[in-house]
């Protein structure tokens, strides 16, 4: 899909039910994917720094954790919560994904006009952080395997090793962002960093 | 208090009948069963394989002390991997299931690892997580799970009280403490272990350690008992105030070089030595 063809990708799209409903009061939604959400604890760990969080966000958010494949039904979604100007996280889990999850997880992204590389299996290593500078500079675990981004230098917000894991891009009103190695296990172990990194994100 | 050695223990080209027989010539009264670590017990073991095995045990006028397992060296409850995870899990249902055919009652587990690439806050959050569930299946097999204290090694749960604490998280009767008493060299006192956790010990491990007595005075080796710096009269007394009457289990972890079966009479003797207290 090329960018235009994602930027008019909402029209005449058939919202999806129950799976991602937006409550009327509530701003911020994961998404779970259920069976093609590879790790569960990455839900737990967005759904606890979520509950706490209090303040009303500027923007819809919607948080896709530990993606493996992603339905169209959800791909969907992602696309016309974009469009609708939301911020958009797409935590991509498909470095634990069997062959054919990964395959049509990089389908799905080639979609999101994401281009990513094969899994890399990061240990041992010496540093266990990957380096983001958006929307703070922030020095947060590994998650030991990552799906490397491909040509997306310019928009950048995440490296590990100089090799770029996280980008964000302007969709319309919308802010899309990627992550390729998994944060949610992060902040289900309790990362103060992780947690205020999101925050900042929910809150920009 | 009986005495144990794990099947571990003996010499593989022995085969599991003979060192049967040399478990109980040598005087002990029960043997604790490694699940993975021996030929004649793995994962793929079949139930009627496994009774099988408790034939054997009877047979030579012993009993099954507990099923331990150092598959979770490798496959960790704190894996990051979901599917090691699970896999890790199953390892533990396996013990549960097969102490229950082979008559025992209590199984031991690594808990968790931590490494450079595994920090300790997702270790913590994940053995939690697992050994609540897995506390649930012993519970309804009228099984303990014990976990070990690998101090050291699992670099998890370094200190008596915070083992403590562990276990007050899990918050199951079924969960307890595996207590080796040689593991604990030089991140405190076993004695001391032994009366923070009496009632929710398991088994108990016995070998000794020299502490700082390697080639750069930096090491501590595993040696057998009395040869050590474990205090031994402390630890005797300990089990005594804490009213510990349960097994006492021989891990060597150096083996002899020769005469492998020597050991198992010394260590038993020592066994004896240290239950009748003559310290």
């Amino acid at each position: 899909m090329l960018r235009r063809e994602f930027l008019g990708f909402a029209t005449g799209i058939v919202t999806m039910p129950a799976l991602i409903d937006f409550p009327p009061r509530r701003r911020t939604v994961v998404l779970d994917l259920q069976e093609h959400c590879c790790l569960r604890e990455s839900v737990a760990g967005y759904n606890a720094v979520l509950a706490d969080l209090s303040l009303a966000t500027r923007r819809s958010v919607v948080i896709v954790p530990a993606a493996g494949r992603i339905p169209e039904a959800a791909l969907q979604r992602i696309v016309t919560s974009v469009q609708a100007g939301a911020v958009v996280i797409l935590e991509s889990g498909a470095a634990f994904a069997s062959r054919q999850d990964l395959r049509a997880h990089g389908d799905a992204l080639r979609a999101l006009e994401v281009r990513v590389s094969a899994p890399v299996h990061l240990w041992p290593r010496g540093t266990p952080y990957v380096d983001y500078q958006w929307p703070r500079a922030a020095k947060l675990r590994d998650f030991s395997r990552v799906i490397p981004l491909a040509d997306h230098a310019g928009e950048a917000i995440g490296w590990i090793d100089g090799v770029p894991v996280a980008l964000r891009r302007q969709v319309s009103r919308g802010t899309f962002i990627f992550l390729g190695s998994p944060l949610g296990p992060a902040l289900w172990a309790g990362d103060a960093d992780a947690k205020r990194w999101l925050l900042d994100v929910v809150r920009s | 208090m009986k005495k144990a050695i794990g099947d571990n223990m003996i010499p593989k080209e022995w085969g599991f009948e003979r060192g049967l027989e040399l478990v109980k010539k040598a005087g002990y009264d029960g043997i604790e069963l490694w699940l993975g670590d021996v030929p004649w017990f793995q994962m793929a073991t079949s139930d009627s394989d496994v009774r099988e095995l408790r034939r054997k045990v009877e047979n030579a006028g012993l009993v099954v002390s507990n099923v331990s397992t150092g598959l979770h060296w490798a496959t960790p409850l704190s894996a990051r991997d979901p599917a090691a995870r699970a896999q890790a899990a199953r390892i533990v249902e396996r013990q549960i299931e097969t102490a229950v055919l082979l008559g025992t009652d209590a199984v031991l587990v690594v808990a968790g690892l931590v490494t450079e690439e595994v920090p300790y806050n997702e270790v913590y959050q994940r053995c939690l997580e697992a050994l609540k569930l897995l506390g649930d299946k012993a519970a309804r097999a009228a099984v303990k799970v014990g976990c070990e204290n690998c101090n050291s090694e699992q670099r998890f749960l370094i200190s008596p009280r915070e083992f403590s604490q562990f276990l007050n998280d899990v918050g199951s009767p079924a969960v307890g403490i595996h207590l080796d008493v040689g593991n604990i060299h030089d991140t405190g006192f076993a004695e001391q272990w032994i009366e923070i956790h009496g009632p929710r010990i398991t088994r108990i491990h016995l070998k000794d350690v020299l502490k700082h007595r390697g080639r750069c005075g930096d090491q501590s080796v595993y040696t057998n008992l009395f040869l050590g710096d474990n205090n031994w009269p402390g630890i005797r007394a300990a089990l005594t105030k804490v009213r510990y009457d349960g097994w006492l289990i021989a891990e060597m972890e150096a083996r002899y070089r020769y005469a492998p079966d020597q050991q198992f009479y010394d260590t038993a003797q020592a066994m004896d030595r240290f239950i009748s207290g003559r310290l």
